[in-house]
């Protein structure tokens, strides 16, 4: 058996992986906690978590666990490159890669030898995740929830020292995803080992991460919490990649100091934003989530939002759950997710006058 | 019976020894093509396709060379091996090697690489990526391989011919008695050895069909698969 003390700690690395042409450079640290690799497809997530397994080797960087060194070229100290046999790595795999020759229990027990103890102690891990009654089953009699749950089964079997997960929910239809996802939530917590997870669903995101780190064309483009970078992306590479619904540029007019507010225009609209450090005639780009819009019908009355436009509905789509409804602000078209209740309410149907309400705060100034 | 029995005798003994030759040979050879990029791939592989394009008494040219007088296995290992019935055994494993490497390479390329990869994440080494990995998913196409490769060895006439000669008792297979009879006129003889060998033939392919041929789960795959591409399920 392997010593059950060596390495843990939290992930940090910082590589700089070459294939082909393409290039991935990116430096990150996952404490004990799930940290989501967001980004379109071709960003470089998957290859990441490879580089970390041991089953693509780096150009050039550090990998490490805590104390232990899994990798390192080119940075101080001895060249180390551990293969991915020793790297304690628990890999959940995008499509599962479940073994199709062996039972659910023989997977979950490869990593644990052969004989009675592995398939006792292959068992109790199967217990853990509520899955018992799958153990004599092939792969191709299981379903895609249950192959998922066998996979993670099989990585925690192996004593992992950090968790990796490509996609976990990628292979899952919307309705199981939605039902599973609690689920998976629950047993990475319980796990407490660093965990990197790779989504391009901001959804999944925010359901399971702690930190959010958003990748594409092989660069770390943003990381935090969440709903900081997710919900209000500060980049405007990011917030097109999170799906901000709503970019656009405004003209600087003048800031006032003492109010902490600048004003600008968009055309004749006239727009207040929060304090910024702009000068006049400088363009800036804004970005508001669509859920941050209010649709109003007829004058509002007082509000504390500073930025109230009058414009017509053009568009009325169903989106997720939601109705996102698309509103021509005097050429600034603007969109806002409303619930069913509300439009039936307010009557919101296209050519309906309304007026679009944004509060200053939610309109982030967004850099390059 | 005794002029049956010895060449049944031999072909059985050159048909296993050959067998296994080419069974390990074509593995390792296989395994290598299916996975492993390396300079000279092509010119490897041309090499081990040739003998099922030349004719046979070429092929038994080129191992007269190799086995004998001045040859590496004479000069080297000191073992003259020219006409015994290794000499014959050796000539099969070569014209037989090529449906064999064919077929694991087409089966161990089939292996989702990612299963070996899952593999090594869980601390498998790469002997055990292949021992319990690998060789079980593929395990349909390799056995296919070496029964096509055996029974093509079997068969096996020219080269051996050129190597092991046709000696009664001692390196005459059961191809090359029926030739014999068929030159002294022994119809029944001939007809006897005929009948065995059609017959074992036609058990070894009937065999490899049955293995080839997709078998109904609950679950499986849309039918239609193409013949000799190698199933990821258990056999």
């Amino acid at each position: 058996m392997r010593p059950a003390s060596d390495g843990a700690g939290p992930l940090s690395l910082q590589v700089e992986v070459v294939r082909g042409s393409f290039r991935l450079r990116v430096a990150l640290a996952s404490e004990v906690g799930v940290l989501a690799l967001v980004g379109p497809s071709g960003a470089g997530k998957s290859t990441l978590l490879q580089a970390i397994a041991g089953l693509v080797t780096p150009r050039e960087g550090e990998i490490r666990v805590g104390e232990r060194v899994l990798f390192r070229r080119g940075a101080e100290g001895p060249a180390v490159n551990l293969p991915a046999r020793e790297r304690r790595a628990g890999y959940v795999f995008q499509d599962y890669a479940l073994f199709p020759h062996l039972s659910a229990l023989e997977n979950v027990a490869y990593a644990l030898g052969r004989g009675e103890g592995a398939r006792r102690r292959a068992r109790e891990e199967m217990e853990r995740l509520g899955i018992e009654e799958l153990a004599d089953r092939r792969p191709d009699q299981l379903s895609g929830g249950q192959q998922q749950r066998v996979a993670i089964a099989r990585a925690l079997a192996s004593e992992p020292r950090f968790l990796l997960l490509d996609e976990p929910f990628g292979a899952l239809d919307p309705e199981t995803r939605r039902k599973v996802r609690g689920e998976v939530r629950r047993i990475l917590r319980e796990a407490r080992l660093p965990v990197v997870f790779v989504t391009h669903d901001r959804e999944e995101a925010l359901a399971l991460a702690d930190r959010v780190a958003v990748l594409d064309r092989g660069e770390l483009l943003e990381e935090g919490e969440p709903l900081a970078v997710l919900g209000h992306p500060t980049r405007e590479r990011v917030a097109r990649l999170v799906g901000v619904e709503n970019l656009f540029r405004l003209e600087v007019v003048e800031s006032r100091p003492t109010e902490g507010i600048t004003l600008c225009r968009h055309g004749e609209l006239p727009f207040e934003l929060p304090l910024l450090a702009a000068a006049p005639g400088e363009e800036v780009r804004v970005g508001v989530r669509a859920g941050d819009v209010l649709l109003a019908v007829g004058e509002p009355g007082r509000l504390s939002a500073r930025n109230v436009l009058p414009g017509e509905v053009v568009a009325v789509r169903s989106h997720g759950g939601h109705l996102e409804v698309e509103v021509d602000c005097g050429g600034l078209f603007l969109r806002a997710h409303i619930t069913r209740a509300a439009r039936n309410e307010l009557g919101i149907v296209p050519g309906v006058r309304v007026r679009a309400v944004l509060k200053s705060a939610s309109c982030v100034v967004l850099a390059g | 019976m005794e002029a049956i029995w010895d060449p049944l005798r031999i072909t059985l003994q050159v048909t296993v020894l050959g067998t296994a030759i080419l069974g390990v040979a074509g593995l390792a050879l296989g395994v290598l093509l299916a996975r492993v990029r390396f300079p000279g791939r092509t010119l490897l592989e041309v090499l081990i396709l040739l003998p099922l394009v030349l004719p046979p008494s070429v092929v038994g040219y080129f191992l007269l060379v190799g086995l004998g007088r001045g040859g590496p296995v004479r000069e080297w290992l000191g073992v003259d091996l020219l006409f015994t019935w290794v000499a014959a055994a050796l000539a099969s494993a070569v014209v037989g090697l090529p449906l064999m490497v064919q077929a694991v390479r087409a089966a161990v390329a089939g292996v989702n690489p990612s299963l070996e990869d899952a593999a090594r994440t869980l601390g498998s080494s790469e002997r055990e990526v292949f021992w319990r990995v690998t060789l079980p998913l593929a395990k349909r196409g390799v056995l296919a391989g070496l029964v096509l490769g055996g029974a093509r060895a079997m068969g096996e006439f020219g080269a051996t011919l050129m190597v092991a000669g046709s000696i009664p008792g001692r390196t005459q297979t059961l191809p090359l008695a029926i030739y014999d009879a068929v030159l002294v006129q022994d119809y029944s003889l001939a007809n006897q050895m005929v009948l065995i060998m059609t017959s074992l033939a036609f058990l070894g392919l009937w065999w490899v069909r049955r293995q080839e041929e997709p078998r109904r789960s609950p679950r499986d795959g849309p039918p239609g698969r193409p013949p000799g591409a190698p199933r990821e399920e258990p056999a």
